[in-house]
């Protein structure tokens, strides 16, 4: 599992960190990268293309930004990509066999050009402005919330070498974005002029502050294992092999170790993420749409794509906190593949709940919030600590 | 420009919705100045689609550029595909033929096979309004208003007896004679109601037809959403412009015509 | 059952008229003294004229004293040189003795004392009154118009009502209804007014609630109804007895519960004619009629999880995966999915289909898989601990509360009313089978939807037991229709309240006759109006999301609602 280089000094990571996360792509992280290693900590993508490109680790800063946007924009397109994929076609599908359907299967093999002609179609239609929004609010929001997932990919390490940047305050930033999306939500709400959208958009952000605390918490838990905010050394933590049964090593992911947190997690990912039994802000049935419904045409694809890229990027997050990344049996170049796995099973959960579990109401999902998931967070730190304390 | 874009512009005098369906104005109430007949029909024709040919189907560029460049032919018809190929309802229920069409949407019959089992129940977010069952006098300013949040291109499958025609209740006081009263139909699926089956292949065809870039003109003279005010002055206006305010809408049904 | 005592206490006691006989008309009468102007004779009870003045005295007397607890329905209708309003009455501890009470109006002033202190109920049904006839009610709350558009010209099942008058109306916003007494010194209220409906996924159809939310909680609720009153009073009225008012039922509850509604129609007008039905018949009726009912609160279990857990779910597609079967076996039966008209006045149409043993077969089959379908429902609704948090004591109406509005069937059944038609009123081959009355103490949402989920139980022991009586039944006694005359022209003047157990409550039937072959006055109560109408007891002070898991677990049909 551990080829290529030693997983990088955990003892120089101060000293990096005061370089900037760039300097730290020396001579061995280069190597390393072309080995693929998936376990270690390897250099970004960019530091790996400026390594190509024989422009060296420390190319000036006009290059590295231009490098920067070709990877951002690589990675944005194959999740927004995804985005499609799975929020068009899969959720679909995945509905469908929850239910004893079949979904789309007349457009195209397996009904796949659905989402060509879905993505048109939605993007062509009319985009009906109602009097008296709240312009330019009304046209920022629907921006905010796809845009605010995409860059908290920003810091993710995906596997094959693909990760845009990797500051020491990963863990931080990559919540820190992700929250940017209620700010969007309560927008979209506020701005509709619409009283379904104005109720969507507060229980979004009431839920959101009541699930962010213990999300965050719990997710401390992590770093309370790993000894570092930085993503890549998040999952070179988990590289380590927990038990070796039978010859065949379980690898140390925090799933495995602290299964209490990982369930509180994925529990207060579902509220982040505004999926059943969370899913209040948009309540259908009750809310018509909640915060979209005023949305039509290029608006109200940008909010639908920005709710699955926000499923995809707490998947992303259980992926690297709790599920070792871009682990996974076979090369490490197949890290990409293993990653969108787990991320794609996280998925899969969300639609699952979904199909199955009622919704809460909104009292006792700021109850469960406040009285339950924040004080369990806080005991699995406390707790945490305690085995973190006594191991090491 | 294109020819035919001038002539709308021109040749009528009072051709002021022929873009509003691209633009951002929604509110179709405000363009119905005339009284009643000849300017009503007009008005609802041509925010449904412009004139001459139905315009729903050809790109704006198509406008732009007058005639049909072999790109601009491949395009629109690329267009029509897509909006033939998948479309979203909206979640729209009215009487007993709405049973069949939940039916419809659900497990066996499966409409989503044909990409048409999504329904949203915004209608800002709906290409296709079935409508399925009894319209009366109190619901059809809701259901016009309704189909007016809708952004075009859009599509009315009017499903069922009494959206043809007043079904087995077409003699009733209180009972439209029809969606066609209120909101141009594009199918109709006849049956009361109709089978789930039926429904399919009422669907099946819309999209057949959008996909060839045909449509179905507007027949019916319709019942509009106008202001009071603009009513023409007679006995039931007088009596009630007490009780209503000039710039109420308010949609004027004149049973006689209609049966 | 505790909620229940009072009452019980009470009409045991002292009960005027009550005898073990049945009723005592005389000393009702005597009890109402004075206040009885004048006696009819319906065919269903005994009608007592009161004048317009005394409604109130003579209901309360009725009510406390003579313990007619549930104001069944009021019917308007307008004679040549009068209006009259009637009351039917019933107790909920035995349905079979009723008492009528009418209240004639002069034609120039057509107005009497309103019901509504005495029965809550009423308050709705006379508002219907006078929409659609134009009876004032003096002292009634709210006396609006109901069905129709505010704006409306004229009573349209008035004698002098035309029909080609063009009419005007309004597409307006509504306006918070307690603004007012909320203003603060700035003019504005801190609660929020909104729309629900009528175009709105969560109301069923085309219903509009029109709700005040402080925060939110539900401060005030009101329906809206009348957005699908497609005349169907008017629609009876002018159909013959004998077949062309048989189609119309099927489509006031229209969610399968056809064969339930056929029912009431045929219940009635078989009695106002005096025509028999055979027994095989019955059983047959009995057992479409069971089926209904099973597709009927199977869509009511769908659509409550449609609405608790949101768009399109497993729970909503496994409701309508075993409703297609049932409708596949209405549709062998009938020939229809959806609206059967299978009944015939004294009979039904034809007989079972051919070959018999294979229509048994498939029906065996389904009564086999229901157990575990239900458990099925019970793993996924019932016993889901998060459907319980949400469900369990939201929406509660208690039994006195429930009797007052008038509700009946599971909505009342799920608040301790033990009151179900089919054994209390018993018609049909229902009091020959062996099944039992689901009843829930705890009146909460949770408890009605359990109590759809139970009767789907007895309902399928219901059919079974029929299909065995079927399948024994010799084949030369397979009568499935009695002989009616061509043309029914029941009696001049000849008046008859029935009702049966539909799906959603007591559905009844009035009607009057003049002798013609067709009814003068066809009146419909609807169990949904009634029950809709209990609507802010269970929902005010409640979530919103509790007013729309309120409003499912009601279980309306706005097509019946409006009729
Ligand atoms: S067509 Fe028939 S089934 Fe459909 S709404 Fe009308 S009456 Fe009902």
């Amino acid at each position: 599992m551990r080829a290529g280089g030693p997983p990088l000094q955990q003892g120089t990571t101060t000293a990096n960190a005061t370089g900037g996360a760039t300097t730290t792509a020396n001579a061995t992280g280069a190597a390393n990268a072309t080995n693929g290693s998936a376990a270690g900590v390897g250099p970004t993508a960019p530091e790996t293309i400026s390594g190509w490109l024989g422009l060296g680790a420390n190319p000036d800063p006009g290059v590295q930004f231009l490098i920067g946007i070709v990877v951002a924009s690589l990675i944005a397109t194959v999740f927004l990509g995804l985005a499609a994929f799975a929020g068009i076609w899969g959720k679909r599908k995945i509905t469908a066999a929850f239910t004893d359907r079949i979904a789309v299967n007349r457009v195209g093999p397996f009904g796949l050009l659905i989402i060509v002609a879905d993505a048109v179609r939605l993007l062509s239609k009319e985009l009906i402005v109602p009097e008296d929004v709240d312009r330019p609010a009304y046209d920022i929001a629907p921006m905010l919330v796809p845009f605010s997932a995409l860059l908290g990919f920003a810091v993710i390490p995906m596997g094959s070498g693909l990760q845009l940047a990797d500051p020491e305050t990963g863990f931080v930033f990559v919540f820190a974005a992700a929250s940017i999306a209620s700010l969007g939500l309560l927008t979209a709400g506020y701005a509709s002029n619409n009283k379904y959208s104005f109720l969507g958009g507060l229980r979004a952000v009431a839920q959101n502050l009541a699930y962010e605390i213990p999300l965050v918490v719990t997710a401390a838990s992590v770093v309370l294992f790993a000894g570092t905010l930085r993503m890549s050394e998040i999952v070179a933590a988990q590289a380590e092999p927990l038990v070796t049964v039978a010859g065949f090593a379980i690898p140390a992911w925090f799933a495995f170790v602290n299964p209490f947190a990982f369930v509180l997690f994925m529990t207060a990912n579902l509220a982040e993420v505004g999926r059943n039994p969370f899913d209040v802000p948009e309540a259908p049935g009750e809310l018509v749409a909640g915060y979209m419904t005023e949305y039509s045409s290029v608006y109200f694809v940008l909010l639908y794509l920005g709710e699955f890229l926000h499923i995809f990027l707490g998947g992303a997050i259980v992926a690297t906190l709790f599920l070792g990344g871009p682990a996974g049996p076979g090369p490490a170049a197949l890290g990409l593949v293993w990653f969108m796995l787990k991320v794609l099973a996280v998925y899969l959960f969300t639609q699952w709940m979904r199909s199955a579990i009622p919704r809460v109401r909104i009292d006792q999902l700021i109850e469960i919030g406040w009285k339950g998931m924040l004080v369990l967070s806080f005991a699995n730190l406390v707790l945490t600590a305690v085995i973190v304390g006594l191991i090491v | 420009m294109s020819s035919n874009r001038e002539t709308t512009e021109t040749g009528t005098a009072d051709a002021q919705p022929t873009d509003m369906q691209f633009g951002e104005a929604r509110s179709a109430s405000t363009d119905s100045d005339g009284p009643a007949a000849e300017g009503v029909v007009e008005s609802t024709q041509e925010a449904r689609m412009g004139s001459g040919a139905d315009s729903r189907f050809n790109s704006k560029l198509r406008n732009a550029f007058g005639s049909s460049p072999f790109i601009l032919t491949k395009f629109d018809k690329f267009m029509n595909w897509v909006r033939g190929s998948s479309m979203f309802m909206l979640q729209f229920g009215i009487a007993c033929c709405s049973i069949e069409m939940m039916h419809t949407y659900a497990v066996k019959h499966d409409l989503d096979r044909f990409g048409a089992g999504v329904p949203r129940a915004s209608p800002r977010q709906a290409d296709v309004i079935i409508v399925p069952g009894t319209i009366v006098s109190k619901f059809a300013p809701r259901m016009k208003r309704v189909y007016d949040q809708m952004p075009e291109p859009k599509f009315v499958v009017s499903m069922g007896s009494c959206t043809v025609s007043g079904g087995p209740f077409q003699q009733g006081y209180n009972v439209i004679k029809g969606a066609e009263e209120v909101i141009p139909c594009d199918i109709h699926v006849p049956g009361c109601p109709p089978r789930p089956e039926a429904l399919i292949y009422g669907v099946a065809k819309l999209q057949e037809r959008i996909a060839e870039g045909e449509s179905a003109p507007v027949t019916v003279k319709p019942y509009e959403l106008e202001q009071f005010g603009d009513l023409q002055r007679d006995e039931l206006v007088e009596h009630l412009a007490a009780d209503i305010d000039e710039d109420t809408l308010v949609m004027r049904y004149n049973w006689a015509d209609s049966t | 059952m505790s909620l229940e005592e009072p009452t019980g206490e009470r009409t045991e006691t002292h009960l005027t008229g009550v005898t073990e006989a049945g009723l005592d008309y005389d000393a009702i009468a005597d009890l109402l003294g004075d206040r009885v102007v004048g006696r009819e004779t319906h065919l269903n009870a005994e009608a007592f004229v009161v004048r317009p003045d005394e409604v109130q005295e003579a209901l309360f007397a009725l009510r406390d004293e003579a313990g007619f607890d549930h104001c069944s329905c009021v019917t308007a209708q307008e004679y040549e040189d009068r209006f009259e309003s009637i009351y039917h009455l019933k107790r909920y501890d035995d349905p079979t003795q009723e008492v009528s009470v009418v209240v004639p109006t002069p034609r120039d002033a057509p107005a009497s004392q309103t019901a509504e202190p005495v029965y809550r109920t009423a308050d709705w049904h006379e508002r219907e009154a006078y929409d659609l006839v134009g009876v004032e009610y003096e002292g009634h709350p709210d006396l609006r118009r109901i069905l129709l558009p505010e704006t409306w010209q004229g009573h349209p099942l008035g004698l002098d009502y035309d029909q080609d008058r063009p009419q005007i109306v309004t597409l307006e916003s509504h306006a918070n209804p307690l603004a007012e007494d909320q203003a603060d010194d700035t003019g504005e209220a801190d609660t929020m007014f909104l729309n629900i409906g009528p175009h709105h996924p969560a109301t069923h159809g085309v219903l509009h609630v029109e709700t005040v939310l402080d925060g939110e909680q539900v401060a005030d609720v009101r329906s809206d109804i009348g957005y699908l009153h497609r005349c169907e009073e008017q629609m009876a009225q002018s159909g013959k007895y004998r077949h062309e008012i048989m189609p119309y039922p099927d489509r006031w509850d229209y969610v399968s519960a056809g064969l339930l509604n056929e029912w009431a129609y045929a219940r009635t007008a078989e009695d106002l004619a005096g025509l028999e039905v055979p027994e095989y018949a019955q059983v047959i009726r009995t057992m479409g009629a069971e089926f209904s009912r099973i597709a009927a609160h199977m869509l009511a279990v769908a659509t409550f999880a449609l609405d608790v857990y949101g768009e399109f779910t497993a729970t909503f597609m496994y409701g309508f995966r075993d409703r297609e079967v049932v409708m596949d076996i209405l549709e062998d039966l009938t020939g229809q999915r959806l609206m059967f008209n299978y009944f015939r006045l004294g009979g039904v149409a034809w007989d079972l289909p051919e070959p018999r043993a294979e229509f048994f077969e498939k029906i065996r089959d389904f009564l086999d898989e229901l157990p575990g379908k239900l458990d099925e429902y019970h793993d996924l609704i019932t016993s889901n601990e998060i459907f319980q948090l949400r469900c369990v004591d939201t929406g509660v109406i208690d039994a006195e509360t429930a009797k007052d509005y008038g509700c009946t069937g599971p909505v009342a059944r799920a608040s301790g009313v033990d009151y179900d038609l089919r054994r209390d009123d018993p018609y049909g081959y229902y009091d020959e089978l062996d099944w039992d009355v689901a009843v829930e103490p705890d009146g909460d949402n949770y408890a009605r939807v359990l109590t759809r989920l139970r009767e789907v139980e007895q309902s399928a022991r219901i059919i079974e037991q029929c299909v065995d009586l079927l399948e024994d039944w010799p084949e030369e006694e397979r009568e499935i229709q009695s002989n009616v005359p061509r043309t029914l022209r029941p009696d001049e003047d000849a008046e008859i309240y029935r009702a049966v157990e539909g799906a959603k409550g007591e559905l009844g039937i009035y009607i009057r006759s003049d002798g013609t072959d067709k009814p003068a006055r066809f009146k419909i109560r609807s169990p949904c109006f009634s029950n809709l109408q209990a609507l802010p007891e269970m929902a005010e002070g409640e979530y919103i999301a509790d007013l729309i898991a309120s409003l499912a677990s009601i279980d309306i049909v706005l097509g019946e609602v409006d009729r």
